[in-house]
């Protein structure tokens, strides 16, 4: 029997923390060579770790509920005889290797945002999980009962109490100090949000309580995170695509000979990335200090996918290098993945412009919230056919209306109108975009 | 009408699989009762009944892999029932909370450990449930452990103590003992705690249902009550199903094979009693049986009484018992027990064993069960490991949040003072607050004659541990007031951390260890140090004095011993 290795957790993708959210394998387990072990949740996806190699698990190390970051020992494991094991910390499956894409672990995008670390988001965000206590001091602090059941009630660690009375006892004034230490230290400002009331729904009525879905609240903490610390503004216009509508009619039957359904998304992020090129400042993120803004020389494009878990953003890499049968494969792909929850963590990463269409559905108008740390967001309603005055007459052409959201910090409004314009603009000259 | 009932649409989640099956063949269902749960690997979630009914027949098994359009079960629907058999509706997210119409929080168990649970928590504001199996309240402790046993006790103390005054005077001659009426006198103690609980049960508003109780899922008890059986959902439980005691295989299904609570019953035609286990429990009742005249024989595998404890505190007892006794067998097992009609014929079988021998009743104490698989806990998706113990967090949570463990079923020490406090600790947490089990020190007692009783660390683990500690024993052959009560044999020991001098365990033999053991326990607990009960004046004459005695002994204050200069 082979000396058992150390399995350690692997590159998953620069995020600390990590909770196992499910344990696979049992002490004295046969394992087969990238049989899973572990599922982590990051905040974005979830994960699987395979084994590096096949073999008996010896021991394992941690358990469901534990944090975890790359490097964090997983299990022992007695590799079969022959099994390669000097890797002992595997890529995961889930992500491929596309650690190269130039993804600060600070700029991942997400369902709306990835607030700064350094932005004061601490009020909004939900209660920071209890600070860890620390058991084995806590059972032998020297304090009374009472004074332990103070501790509780406040979750403070006696383990980190010096006590001041006689012999080092700790008091409950000790407690109490410690707990005053900590809530007076110059945590992040809280600012005092004012806060919704709190009604008692049921006493107007029936009600049914049903809990949000993991992908909601995620995205909402986000949501409400652009949305506190952004200043928004949307800039509304129509764009003529009355031509592209016949071009993408026209060319129904060359794209299902590609496998592919061309839908005008496709043609608004195709349209989107020559905007964007045109205008930088669309495509950068402010930096940490928020004095110098990121100017990205790369156009990953995300677009909001509806799915029953909730909303996600996949994120096209590299949309730029694709022509519109590429766009429309990434697009159908991602659509897919998303709706089944398969998307990983890497292929939501990275974007530096979004897009959220709800022409399928409908509306004329809105205005959506941008995914920050990006600095804007392109809206698509329903598009529909509109009188327009052309040559001393009006005629029928089909209008699209379009709503960017920006970064007022960032992109001044004539700017915004500048892009828009270009935008619509370059969806009416449908052979720009061929 | 006869209907298929089928998996739902599950969103994105395939492959699922079965983890429960909520229903049996027959059995009668109400639209929305859940009929199985699946688990996919996002969340579990109960599929409920399109249609109430009759099942005919279940096609899914534990276990099974699902998607949408599985059959799960055919029903014989109600007729009147609107049944759209074709599509059930999809399970919410939500499923997997409580369900509508939930009880607050139920209590399985009305031992100490339930009572004081169901009560803690009434008295925070929540609405209780509590189950009880048996007719009266108080479980084991009251109905057939702590109190009984404890009447017998005093009873058999009184028959000793005025035996032992005979050779100083006072001759009282041969007790005339009537079982029936002390067995009448032992009940109606019983009875009058038990029924003082089901007044405070009654003035806290706690809902009492009789009956037995197994988990069906992670939020329901199926109850069979007296009237029939009963469904509770519940958003939170405390188990507090105890334990029971642990059988021998192989030993003959015959009603003079008793456990601890047969004993209690005090049969008359018990003249000859083997007590299987030298434990706490075989002990007491050895000392019940031995002061009513019995002739007791003590068999324990191990090679000492009440093993685990301090050997130098089960001395006295030892000695004691030894010469009272038919027989004290160490290291010994009844290989064989034979129910033949003039008795039960015990083989033995170890190094000292005697030859085979007879007895009027056998009582098996070596030691309880806990419940954990008597309730199907794990229905509910709480672990239970192989002994039926249920696995605790610091404030007595299950691996399931919503459902806490406390007392026996929590696993050892098995005691009514560890049940009642966890109790209190499960409760409060089900309330919304922040309590947590922090105890340092649960004290033991035996209450044989002499007694033995302990608190926190104990010498034998001390030394197994390497722990640096220090040592004051005082024994009672000095203490006053000890032999004024007629008794020499006893002793106080008390451990103290090396470095710091705290106090960090302690053990008493003799008459009322269990009452001076207190003492030992707020000083762990309140982390007082030799010096701190050595100058805490005890009232002379007292047995609690030794408590000091021991603290100064340790010090070096002690005037009422010579000890040479260490």
């Amino acid at each position: 029997m082979a000396t058992p290795i150390e399995v350690l957790v692997p590159d998953i993708g620069g995020f600390k923390d990590v909770s196992v959210i499910e344990v696979l394998v049992k002490d004295g387990q046969q394992i087969d060579k990238e049989s899973p072990l572990i599922t982590l949740e990051t905040e974005k996806a979830t994960m699987d770790v395979p084994a590096p190699a096949a073999g008996r698990i010896a021991q394992v190390k941690l358990k469901r509920g534990d944090k975890v970051s790359e490097g964090s020992l997983i299990l022992m494991l007695e590799a079969d005889a022959g099994a390669k094991t000097e890797s002992a910390a595997p890529k995961p499956a889930s992500i491929p290797a596309a650690q190269a894409a130039p993804t600060a672990p600070t700029a991942a995008s997400k369902p709306a945002s990835s607030p700064e670390p350094s932005a004061a988001v601490a009020a909004s965000a939900p209660a920071a999980t209890t600070a860890e206590i620390d058991e084995q001091a806590f059972s032998r602090a020297y304090a009374s009962p009472s004074v332990r059941k103070f501790a509780r009630e406040l979750g403070a660690d006696l383990g980190r109490i010096k006590g001041t009375g006689n012999k080092g006892r700790i008091t409950q004034d000790d407690v109490k100090a410690l707990v005053k230490g900590i809530l007076s230290t110059p945590a992040a400002p809280v600012s005092a949000l004012p806060k919704v009331p709190v009604v008692d729904f049921a006493q107007f009525g029936p009600v049914e309580i049903k809990p949000l879905s993991r992908i909601q609240k995620i995205s909402g903490t986000r949501l409400q995170a652009s949305w506190i610390n952004l200043p928004h503004v949307t800039q509304h216009d129509e764009a003529d695509i009355t031509d592209l509508e016949a071009a993408r009619t026209a060319l129904k039957t060359k794209a299902s000979q590609e496998g592919v359904r061309l839908t005008p998304l496709a043609f608004i992020i195709k349209a989107s990335i020559l905007a964007l090129q045109e205008f930088p400042r669309f495509n950068a993120s402010l930096d940490a200090s928020g004095e110098n803004l990121v100017l990205k020389k790369y156009f990953n494009i995300g677009f909001a996918a509806d799915t029953p878990n909730g909303l996600v953003v996949p994120v096209i890499p590299n949309a730029n290098y694709l022509n519109l049968y590429g766009i429309a494969h990434a697009l159908a792909d991602f659509s897919e993945k998303a709706r089944a929850g398969k998307l990983k963590a890497a292929e939501m990463q990275g974007g530096s412009f979004t897009i959220s269409s709800l022409g399928g559905i409908g509306g004329t108008a809105f205005t959506p919230i941008i995914n920050a740390p990006e600095v804007a967001i392109l809206g698509v309603s329903k598009s529909s056919l509109k009188p327009v005055f052309e040559k001393g007459a009006f005629v029928p052409r089909l209008m699209l209306p379009l709503s960017l959201s920006y970064d007022h910090r960032v992109i001044d409004g004539a700017e915004a109108a500048r892009f828009v314009v270009f935008l619509s603009k370059t969806l009416s000259d449908v052979k720009a975009l061929l | 009408m006869s209907v298929e009932v089928r998996v739902p649409e599950l969103g994105d989640s395939k492959g699922v699989t079965v983890l429960e099956v909520l229903v049996k063949q027959g059995a009668q269902i109400h639209v929305d009762d859940p009929l199985i749960t699946l688990e996919s690997e996002k969340a579990s979630m109960d599929v409920p009944s399109p249609v109430s009914g009759v099942i005919e027949s279940v096609a899914i098994k534990k276990g099974d892999a699902a998607t949408a359009g599985t059959l799960i079960a055919t029903v014989n629907a109600d007729a009147q029932a609107a049944a759209p058999a074709s599509a059930p509706r999809t399970p919410s997210a939500a499923s997997a909370s409580a369900p509508a119409g939930a009880l607050d929080l139920v209590v399985l168990g009305a031992g100490p450990g339930g009572y004081t649970a169901a009560f803690r928590a009434a008295d925070l504001g929540v609405k209780v449930t509590l189950i009880e199996r048996w007719p009266v309240l108080g479980g084991v402790c009251l109905n057939v452990g702590c109190i009984p046993s404890k009447a017998l006790l005093h009873a058999a103390k009184v028959i000793e103590d005025a035996e032992d005054m005979a050779a100083n005077g006072i001759v009282f001659g041969p007790p005339q003992i009537d079982r029936d009426r002390l067995r009448a006198w032992k009940s109606r103690v019983v009875a009058k705690l038990t029924n003082g609980l089901s007044v405070l049960a009654k003035q806290r508003k706690v809902d009492v249902v009789r009956g037995e109780a197994k988990f069906v899922g992670p939020y329901t008890l199926q109850v069979q009550t007296p009237e029939g059986s009963r469904r509770l959902d519940f958003k939170q439980c405390i188990i507090a199903a105890g334990s029971e005691s642990t059988r021998l295989p192989g030993f003959p299904d015959d009603s003079r094979v008793i456990d601890s609570s047969g004993a209690l019953e005090l049969p008359v035609d018990c003249q000859r009693l083997l007590v299987i286990g030298g434990g706490i429990i075989g002990l007491e009742m050895a000392c019940v049986y031995d002061a009513l005249g019995v002739k007791v024989t003590v068999v324990e595998l191990s090679d000492a009484l009440m093993p685990g404890t301090d050997r130098d505190l089960v001395r006295p007892l030892q000695k004691r018992i030894e010469k009272r006794y038919q027989r004290i067998l160490l290291k010994t097992k009844v290989a064989a027990l034979e129910a033949r009609s003039d008795g039960l014929r015990a083989t033995f079988e170890g190094p000292d064993a005697p030859g085979p021998e007879d007895f009027d009743r056998v009582l098996v104490a070596v030691g309880r069960s806990a419940n954990g698989n008597a309730i199907d806990a794990a229905a509910a998706g709480v672990a239970v490991d192989k002994r039926g113990i249920i696995a605790v967090d610091k404030q007595r949570r299950t691996n399931v949040p919503h459902i806490f463990a406390i007392g026996d079923i929590a696993g050892a020490p098995m005691l009514a003072h560890k049940a009642t406090h966890e109790a209190k600790v499960a409760a409060e947490v089900a309330a919304g607050q922040k309590s947590a089990f922090d105890a340092r020190a649960i004290p033991s007692v035996a209450y044989t004659d002499p007694e033995i009783a302990w608190v926190g660390v104990n010498e034998t683990e001390a030394k197994a541990r390497g722990l640096e500690y220090g040592k004051g024993l005082f024994p009672w052959a000095a203490s006053g007031r000890s032999l004024s009560i007629n008794r020499d044999e006893g002793f106080t020991k008390i451990l103290f951390d090396k470095e710091t001098h705290r106090i960090i365990g302690a053990g008493i033999v003799g008459t009322n260890a269990g009452e001076l053991i207190a003492e030992l326990g707020l000083a762990i607990e309140m982390g007082a140090d030799a010096a701190d009960v050595a100058l805490t004046i005890h009232a002379h004459p007292t047995l609690s004095e030794t408590v000091a005695f021991a603290a100064e002994a340790f010090e070096g204050t002690l005037t009422d011993l010579y000890q040479p200069k260490r």
